[in-house]
């Protein structure tokens, strides 16, 4: 049960960070062009994308051994959520600039300045082009969280519903409020997913290799536990890191007083 | 021929692209563990994994900030 909610949660949030970068190029191009091309576009990839998760989901899950799948997908899950890690805890601690969706916006909005003018009738080709690639390669990486989940741990089912519910709460709330989603805090949720498949990932990956983990399933909470306090850890080293070498040192600070 | 090529160059943007220490440690981690547990030691195999890990993390850490050091400085 732990698992199924877990990889509910998991690919709710990785999904929603994803879908709000999506919802961003889609607004952008549906404002400044024509939202009927926009939307057939955005529509067109959200298909391509459910026929590669149904397609791999299975296709993998029923030929690949479990082992081995387990220990490939785990190792893909530890890498993947390194990254997303890395780059959290590094704007946590002020390292790194964070994703503004509002200024992404207005470069959208000024690279589609430049475009041609849309079309008097039929389709807008740019408005659909720039949709679909924008949503196919932010929703690339959650088919790939939703295939990995359902491959690996049987859990394609909890993996879509995450999915479905953040798509479909993203896009409620876009549809609503017709502008970028600024205020969500998107460094957070990345650094929870990274969390979630780093362990997730070292849980797999471990079972793969015949490790055998002390508390079965409930080694992922452990896991997710020991990369929390460390991750917390690295954030707070870095960014007292940070303030030791803006501080002037000792020679700087008397000529600055001379 | 050219669909190959670009398939391959996604996957390796997508697992490795300019971070090549996130995917070298936890691999290294693995083959590790997996050669540990086959010589019979298998206790502490999980603890070691998690560290490893952890390690591989710390260098990708280091590794960002310096070059971020690098940029501020020039």
């Amino acid at each position: 049960m732990s698992v199924v909610l877990f990889t509910i949660l998991s690919s709710f949030i990785a999904s929603a960070v994803e879908f709000v970068e999506a919802l961003t190029v889609v607004l952008a191009v549906g404002v400044t062009r024509q939202w009927r091309s926009t939307l057939l576009g955005a529509g067109a990839a959200v298909l391509v994308l459910v026929a590669l998760v149904a397609v791999l989901g299975l296709t993998i899950a029923t030929l690949v051994p479990i082992e081995l799948l387990r220990l490939v997908v785990g190792a893909v899950l530890i890498v993947f959520g390194l990254q997303w890690l890395t780059k959290a805890i590094l704007r946590a601690a002020g390292a790194r600039a964070s994703r503004d969706e509002v200024a992404t916006f207005g470069r959208q909005l000024a690279a589609l300045a430049k475009e041609p003018p849309v079309p008097a009738s039929g389709t807008d080709w740019i408005s659909f082009t720039v949709a679909f690639k924008g949503v196919l390669l932010e929703g690339l990486e959650v088919a790939f969280i939703v295939v990995t989940f359902g491959a690996a741990g049987g859990q394609l089912a909890p993996a879509l519903v995450g999915a479905g519910l953040a798509g479909i709460g993203v896009l409620g709330v876009g549809a609503a409020v017709r502008q970028p989603l600024a205020r969500l805090p998107e460094n957070q949720l990345k650094f929870g997913v990274g969390l979630m498949l780093v362990s997730f990932g070292t849980f797999w990956a471990g079972e793969g290799i015949g490790v055998a983990w002390p508390a079965s399933d409930l080694s992922i909470l452990l896991l997710l536990a020991g990369y929390l306090a460390t991750s917390l850890l690295a954030v707070r080293t870095v960014a007292v890191g940070l303030v030791k070498r803006a501080a002037p040192t000792p020679m700087q600070a008397r000529q600055e007083a001379n | 021929m050219r669909y190959v090529t670009a398939f391959g160059r996604f996957w390796y943007d997508f697992l490795i692209g300019d971070r090549p220490e996130l995917f070298v440690g936890p691999t290294v981690a693995l083959v590790l563990v997996a050669l540990l547990i086959q010589a019979g030691w298998a206790a502490l195999s999980g603890l070691l994994l998690f560290g490893l890990v952890v390690a591989s993390g710390g260098v990708g850490l280091a590794r960002d900030l310096a070059a971020a050091h690098a940029r501020s400085d020039q």
